[in-house]
């Protein structure tokens, strides 16, 4: 079976609302949400904490420019 | 084709609309049809399938709420009331999932964006086959019917005494750029006459072929791989995202910092509707004397210039994609139009002014380079756009204009195709002064109204447009760059580059599922205006002829002095207290020719 995450371009968002009461625990909820999901490499790319919680994306990068790229060593679209 | 009795049924408090327009097709393909309005029981819908014979019912739901019990009744009252076996059901709309309906006990279920012949082939009892028409995309013309005719004459008189002036010294210097394209228009590039006139670490690579730091050479099965993928990876059906005629074409900037990167962007932002796609090398290609060679990649700011990437590049960008290769700031501005008209680019940028007053490269050095660069962009008949991106080091529009249209003269004197590119932008210098806290619309109007009473030239905004207005919020910044489009769209402008989702993300690359968010935006933005237009205040046109009677006073004063450079040097087109500073890159490199 094709690993999925070996198919991802370059980074992986992840999009959601953290029930926190200030940014910096929605920080750090974020930070084990990607650790949670097996991303210790990751980045938060935009957090704003308004009213009971925390607008947030994350990201984690599966291939950065210059790597040896996962979805190359698997094929092109076709295969 | 056997005539049906179609029974059409929102089971749904209020959408119909896909129904009505499903009807209209099967009416056309000779079929009888039988609408009920919305808000109607499951119960009434069977009981007039009963009542007439209906031999399909297609049904369509929109909200959301409750879907799978409602369905699952529908199907267990058609089944009770004894039909099922000669009735085909079908259902469709935003809230249905296919998979739902078939495990439901549907014949077939459509999800959002099914086109209508897909409901009449169901109805025909035949297997859909989609005919998707070409696209017909073509590759865009920036230059267009833009005549270069000033509509100002006192402005075109005095470009023309700079001009006149600039290229006398022109053809009396020399710089180790433009002898070095000259090396390599006759194959000597990388040979020993090449090298003594590049930089150590040029030196040093073609010597003991050992990869300066931070570089990777591409090759063996790494190549094989893509060159796969690109065989495999033609866009055969790319959006268009323009709704008119005068709708912009839109570019978008790769420069992962590695070929294969970019290729998979270009391959995926071709697909989502960019019109064209933008090669750029601040690092290498611009801050060393000479440049290297093969597929290489790095993980930096933009991707590097060798023949070996740009070769690679154009095999992968489509045919109806415009390609442009950038050379506007660094010290290798010949070399790179050289190699960009020998690789097939469509497109080069070339910006004197700019490229040495924020920084980077010497104004004496990079005004020789890229009059050579311009005689190379008219022999490949490359237009070149000029970005006027030093007002973002606070350098006031009229300044930046004034060397934009000084550039723009030198271009048209040298045979070449100039276009214009004003910064669509929160402008730093519009930022101090507050005139933009109201809208961001009045003063970028106000820029192309200026430019378009001067000359008649084409005009590309960017680079980006929105520039400073964007946030790390990908909705924000894909919605202030949609915005910006569509304002480009209200000003007949000829192209827009635009920045990606991650335009304010400073912590890593820019990844492509933020340059599809943007490209969705525009379209969007387009689809939304059609032939309508943004409409700016009646600002505009006061700032519109300030800006021109500005640019005049400075054209005046460049004039006036014994050369562009004195002009340059002097501040003319952007001060040291403004953030214009002349870079040092190259300097005192240029000899008597």
């Amino acid at each position: 079976m094709v690993d999925a995450k070996s198919k991802v371009v370059d980074a992986l968002d992840v999009e959601t609302f953290l029930i926190c009461s200030s940014e910096e625990e929605g920080r750090r909820t974020a930070a084990g949400l990607m650790q949670s999901m097996g991303f210790n490499d990751f980045d938060l790319v935009y957090i704003q904490q308004e009213g009971i919680g925390a607008r947030v994306r994350l990201r984690a990068y599966v291939n950065r420019p210059g790597d040896r790229y996962t979805w190359l060593e698997g094929g092109g679209p076709n295969d | 084709m056997t005539e049906k009795k179609v029974l059409l049924s929102p089971l749904d408090p209020v959408h119909d609309i896909g129904l009505k327009m499903i009807k209209n097709a099967l009416e056309e393909a000779g079929h009888t049809t039988f609408l009920l309005p919305p808000d109607v029981s499951p119960g009434e819908i069977v009981q007039e399938a009963l009542d007439q014979e209906a031999e399909v019912i297609l049904l369509s739901r929109t909200l959301g709420y409750g879907v799978p019990e409602l369905m699952g009744r529908f199907v267990d009252l058609v089944e009770g009331a004894g039909i099922r076996h000669r009735v085909r059901l079908g259902i469709g709309g935003m809230a249905i999932k296919p998979e739902l309906a078939a495990e439901l006990g549907f014949d077939q279920g459509f999800g959002p964006k099914t086109p209508i012949e897909e409901a009449v082939a169901f109805v025909e009892g035949r297997d859909y086959v989609p005919t998707r028409e070409e696209s017909g995309k073509e590759k865009g013309d920036l230059v267009g019917e833009r005549t270069y005719r000033y509509h100002h004459q006192e402005i075109e008189g005095l470009l023309d005494q700079i001009v006149e002036k600039t290229l006398q010294w022109y053809r009396r210097v020399q710089t180790p750029g433009i002898k070095r394209a000259l090396l390599r228009e006759q194959g000597q590039a990388g040979q020993a006459s090449y090298l003594e006139l590049s930089g150590e670490s040029i030196k040093e690579f073609f010597a003991s072929k050992v990869l300066p730091s931070g570089l990777r050479l591409i090759e063996g099965e790494e190549q094989q791989a893509l060159e796969k993928m690109i065989a495999g990876g033609r866009v055969e059906h790319p959006r268009i995202l323009q709704r008119q005629p005068h709708q912009p074409l839109v570019f978008i900037q790769y420069g992962t910092g590695c070929p294969f990167m970019d290729i998979a962007h270009i391959k995926g932002t071709e697909a989502w509707g960019a019109d064209g796609v933008v090669h750029f090398d601040p690092s290498w290609g611009a801050k060393t004397e000479g440049l290297l060679a093969g597929l290489l990649s790095h993980e930096e700011n933009g991707s590097v210039l060798t023949a070996e990437n740009l070769a690679l590049i154009k095999e992968a960008v489509e045919p109806s994609t415009l390609w442009q290769v950038r050379a506007h700031r660094g010290l290798n501005t010949p070399e790179t139009v050289f190699l960009a008209g020998e690789a097939g680019a469509d497109l080069t940028k070339i910006n004197p002014v700019y490229g040495s007053l924020s920084g980077g490269t010497d104004p004496e050095r990079l005004l020789a380079d890229s009059l050579k660069a311009m005689e190379y962009a008219a022999h490949y008949g490359l237009p070149f756009d000029m970005p006027t991106n030093e007002e973002l080091s606070g350098v006031p529009a009229f300044r930046a204009f004034a060397g934009m249209l000084i550039v723009t003269h030198l271009g048209l004197a040298l045979g070449a195709q100039p276009v214009l590119q004003p910064l669509f932008c929160y402008s730093p210098e519009m930022m101090l002064g507050g005139q933009m806290e109201d809208n961001y619309l009045d003063y970028n109007a106000a820029k192309v109204q200026a430019l378009r009473g001067i000359i008649d030239a084409p005009i590309w905004a960017g680079a980006p447009i929105g520039f400073l207005t964007h946030t790390e919020e990908r909705v924000q910044s894909a919605v202030s760059t949609s915005f910006h489009a569509a304002m480009a769209a209200s000003l007949d402008i000829e192209g827009i580059s635009i920045a990606s989702a991650d335009e304010a993300y400073s912590g890593g690359p820019i990844s492509l599922p933020a340059r599809i968010d943007t490209l969705q935006g525009v379209g969007e933005a387009f689809r939304f205006l059609g032939s309508a237009r943004m409409e700016p205040t009646s600002r505009a046109r006061e700032w519109g002829e300030e800006l021109t009677e500005n640019i005049l006073q400075v054209l005046r004063e460049v004039a006036r002095g014994d050369s562009l450079l004195d002009g340059i040097y002097g501040g003319l087109l952007g001060t040291k207290k403004e953030g214009a500073h002349p870079g040092r890159n190259g300097r005192g490199t240029v000899s008597p020719g």
